[in-house]
């Protein structure tokens, strides 16, 4: 029998770095099915040596980070505390001024990609680039894999990573699932995939990897009826906005725009019964169901409707959520709705955290019901306004997260994020040593709220996008 | 979801110390730490009392208190209480500066400035002025105005009294006083919500007011309390036509939305919205060194009215001239800014997300200019077009045009004062920039100050504030 850790095991090429490196020894790690069970301690010098190795390689060849360097006056990374101003806010993957996407200037949207990357971005021939989604299928070509975040109301971010990334997306996404699951990659599921998925290269990596180790060959992998969502239809969207902002938005405009998302909205609303019927029709066998609360919990109400319950699925059933509510009204009771549905075990619910400035997981423990730190993520807990390293503390404590993810190749490793993570460096009660971050995960925009109200402002606060 | 406000036992594990922040209601100060709450600007931990929500409600079967007080006696309380507010042994104030500085965002000197320039608002010819320019006739505050129209129909008019929320904004004390003099002179009812950003100006003014005569009907009138803006446990009672005629809020986007889902029949919105400001800078700035010196001083004063925390500051000027002439009066306009903010004492840092965008823009040198640093401490951008972020804290977007006319498509229903040099070419504009959705435009140098009594936010306040009320009495014989 083929365990997933055996099949890494098989491709050495995936870990990065020189060989013998510090880099090297941790992503080697991505295969070890006790990678997560590590004293971080014991690691700091050989994670901080591995972050110098990327700063070294990195200065020269991502302008932000030559620019951040010189600003903070470093020239070498000693200790975790001089990683701090090298960390790149989620905000500087959406520094580019919008009007180039609005205007389509490829040239100079690729010249700010070049900023951020690794890899030489080379010059865009604008006569040559019909929209967004040919501009990003040119950057293909040249190795620059761009998955764009889907802001619907505002800038999307641009995270370009490299052939390597995406190699290793396909290969850690799943073995985290399966670590943290505990479901063996063994083809013998069908997949149900419940949500719209925004094409960027990430999601089509990660999908792939996860059909090959979890789909059953026998049956053709569930396609959701959705038109599956490009970034030049996120563009479109925010685009609009921006126009309607600034007042040259015909209503004509506007009018379109509407259609098309009544269109989307009619089509997510027969997709519920379609999926329902394939999913009922397919209960005995062994299911993997993937998808967004508000989408699973409509599906599984369809199927409770259409008669069906836990007790015609299969009991083996798994299942991955991703992401939280996103502002959905469900019943307080949707999660345990759904599980009961598909008949799906607690062990068998996987859960992760991760973000898209990073490109690994870390997924969440069966026992202990915390999230796992692999090794070549290296955990920074600053202070709320992200500009100080907490000290390392005994048991649990509390801050902002930031990360290195000493496995990106096609941009920095380092980011700070806008969530408010509680840490624990000490054994989690599942037995495994690495550090941990609780379940309770909050970004510190929702917590401030927007109580602030003030006379100044901007035409934002007089946008009222299409439904 | 209230994860910030929460009652006060899980605050004897806050390390911080907590200000306390009381509520007056209708004369009286109550006193207490019930609830605590956050105040975003500084991170700093308030508390307050428990508030009762059948106090601040007024029934509508009692006539407001000040309905048959005259204009001229309130005017003169108000006057009165401008000598208070301006007091330095007033303790009320200077305790309320003491604690406004450990929440407001802006430096000591800043507030101080402001409390006092805010009292001078309080001047007899100034209130005149504003219920003389937002009413016909100010004689309908007082009595019922009898009218007859041209058939012989008979009637009387008065301007009632009307039951109002301010939903008050924190970023100035100016608006505070304001609300209170204008909420007074058209006799209202009023209940003053906070902001998390100044929950004490209002109280502490209230308290100065109730030391002059704590049974005047005026003080009888005001109530001034905190709870968090969207807070279900008390918008959706309290924002009712049973209760109150009119909502004055300011700002925009959640605070607005809030407030939105319970407008309806009897229960309006008058709005002050969230505004822009801009320059316009013409060629004729480039004339002389002088001029140029002089428009850029000037600028520089627009683009730190309150540091550039208030509405009227610029943060947008649009320069007529080539790239040349538009870099040297950047160089200038920087050096200027620096020199206010330096001045202020205001050093605080921009806002991560800010010097991000900024940073980027440094890297694509060519087609941007950037004269200063990322620090705080003053710094212009120049583009061929407005940036994308909101420039604030000392930032000001330069945005080059070959002629003015092509800044005018720049202009939008969010800009609200337009400072202009040369002076001479303002009517050349003013028709289109009105139509674009402007509201002022103004001697560059001076969108600070305005004619007493002019229209504010495109449209005389008071005039809707007031609950028109008609007595029809038959036909002339």
């Amino acid at each position: 029998m083929s365990t997933l850790a055996e099949d890494v095991a098989a491709t050495p090429e995936v870990a990065r770095g020189e060989a013998g490196s510090a880099v090297e020894k941790l992503t080697g790690q991505v295969a070890d099915p006790n990678r997560y069970d590590y004293s971080a301690e014991e690691l700091r010098a050989t994670q901080i040596a591995a972050i110098n190795e990327r700063f070294q390689d990195r200065k020269d060849r991502i302008k932000l980070l030559g620019h951040r360097a010189e600003e903070a006056n470093i020239s070498e990374v000693r200790s975790l505390e001089d990683v701090v101003p090298l960390l790149f806010p989620h905000t500087a993957y959406k520094s580019y001024p919008e009007n180039w996407l609005m205007e389509e200037r490829w040239d100079r949207l690729g010249k700010w990609l070049d900023t951020v990357s690794t890899h030489r971005v080379p010059p865009q021939d604008k006569s040559q680039i019909k929209d967004v989604d040919d501009w990003l299928a040119n950057l293909e070509k040249s190795g620059h894999f761009v998955s764009c975040s889907s802001g619907t109301t505002g800038k999307s971010a641009m995270l370009v990573a490299s052939q390597k990334d995406m190699d290793w997306c396909k290969v850690e996404a799943v073995a985290a699932y399966s670590w943290g699951s505990g479901v063996k990659p063994l083809r013998d599921r069908r997949m149900f995939g419940l949500a719209a998925i925004a094409v960027v290269p990430r999601n089509m990596a990660t999908g792939e990897a996860y059909t090959a180790a979890l789909q059953d060959p026998k049956f053709e992998r569930f396609h959701y009826p959705v038109p599956p969502i490009t970034v030049g239809s996120l563009t479109e969207m925010v685009v609009l906005r921006k126009k309607i902002a600034d007042g040259t938005a015909s209503p004509s405009d506007i009018e379109k725009m509407e259609r098309i998302s009544a269109e989307r909205q009619k089509a997510v609303d027969d997709a519920v019964g379609i999926t329902a019927d394939a999913l009922i029709e397919a209960r005995h066998d062994k299911l993997h169901v993937t998808g967004l609360w508000a989408g699973l919990y409509n599906v599984a109400k369809a199927v409770r409707d259409k008669g069906y319950s836990g007790k015609d699925f299969n009991p083996e059933n798994s299942i991955y959520v991703g992401g939280g509510l996103k502002r959905a009204k469900l019943p307080d009771d949707y999660r345990e709705f759904v599980y009961e549905t598909f008949n799906i075990q607690p062990e068998r619910n996987y859960q992760n955290y991760s973000m898209q400035e990073l490109q690994s997981g870390m997924p969440r423990c069966q026992k202990g019901g915390r999230y796992h730190v692999p090794p070549w993520v290296v955990p920074l807990i600053l202070n709320k306004e992200g500009d100080a390293l907490l000290p390392i503390q005994d048991g649990e404590y509390e801050g902002r997260a930031a990360f290195f993810d000493l496995s990106l190749d096609g941009r920095w490793g380092g980011v700070i994020s806008g969530d408010k993570i509680s840490i624990d460096y000490s054994p989690c009660a599942c037995g495994v040593k690495g550090p941990t971050i609780r379940d309770n995960i909050v970004r510190y925009a929702d917590l401030e709220g927007d109580d602030k109200i003030g006379c100044a402002g901007t035409v934002d606060a007089y946008v009222r996008g299409v439904s | 979801m209230n994860l910030v406000t929460e009652l006060n036992k899980a605050t004897a594990d806050l390390a911080e110390p907590v200000v306390s922040a009381p509520f007056f209601v209708r004369g009286k100060l109550l006193e207490g730490q019930d609830v605590t709450h956050r105040s975003r600007d500084l991170g700093v931990t308030f508390a307050t009392p428990k508030l009762d929500l059948d106090q601040v409600v007024h029934p509508r079967t009692e006539v407001p208190p000040l309905l048959n007080v005259p204009l001229a006696e309130i005017i003169d309380f108000l006057v009165e209480l401008g000598e208070r507010i301006k007091d330095p042994s007033n303790p009320f104030m200077q305790e309320c500066i003491d604690r406004m500085c450990s929440t407001h965002i802006l430096p000591r000197s800043v507030v101080e400035n402001s409390a006092r320039h805010a009292a001078g608002y309080l001047d007899k010819r100034t209130l005149m002025a504003e219920v003389e320019q937002n009413f016909p006739d100010p004689k309908a505050l007082d009595t019922w105005v009898p009218k007859q129209d041209y058939t012989g129909r008979k009637s009387f008019v008065r301007a009632f009294a009307p039951r109002l929320i301010h939903v008050l904004p924190g970023n100035s004390p100016g608006v505070v006083v304001k609300s209170i003099a204008q909420g007074a002179m058209v006799k209202a009812v009023n209940l003053f919500k906070m902001s998390s950003a100044d929950p004490f100006t209002m109280v502490a003014i209230l308290r100065s007011m109730a030391e002059i005569d704590p049974n005047h009907p005026m003080v009888q009138s005001m109530s001034a309390v905190y709870w968090r803006g969207g807070d279900n446990s008390v918008e959706p009672i309290l924002y009712r036509p049973q209760y109150f005629d009119k909502i004055v809020a300011w700002g925009g986007g959640d605070a607005i939305n809030n407030v939105i889902k319970y407008l309806g029949p009897g229960f309006q919105l008058v709005s002050f919205d969230p505004k822009t400001s801009i320059s316009m800078v013409g060629k004729e700035a480039h004339a002389s060194e002088e001029t140029l010196d002089l428009a850029a001083d000037l600028a520089s004063g627009d683009v730190m009215i309150l540091n550039q925390e208030a509405c009227v500051a610029s943060r947008f000027i649009y320069a007529e001239g080539d790239q040349e002439q538009v870099d040297r009066f950047c160089a200038k306009l920087q050096k200027r800014i620096a020199e206010r903010a330096a001045a202020s004492g205001d050093i605080r840092p921009l806002d991560m997300d800010l010097k991000e965008q900024i940073e980027t823009l440094m890297m694509m040198d060519d087609e941007y200019g950037v004269w200063g640093k990322a620090d705080g401490k003053g710094l212009v951008i120049r583009s061929e077009e407005p940036v994308d972020f909101h420039p604030i804290n000392k930032v000001a977007n330069v945005v080059r045009v070959d002629r003015l006319d092509d800044a005018v498509k720049y202009i939008n229903v969010a800009t609200q004062t337009v400072g202009f040099y040369p002076f001479d070419r303002m009517a050349d504009y003013r028709d289109r920039l009105a139509s674009g959705g402007a509201q002022r435009i103004v001697h560059l140098g001076e969108a600070g100050p305005s004619t007493i009594g002019n229209p504010h936010d495109a449209m005389y306040a008071l005039h809707r504030f007031v609950h028109w009320m008609a007595h029809e009495d038959g036909v002339e014989a």
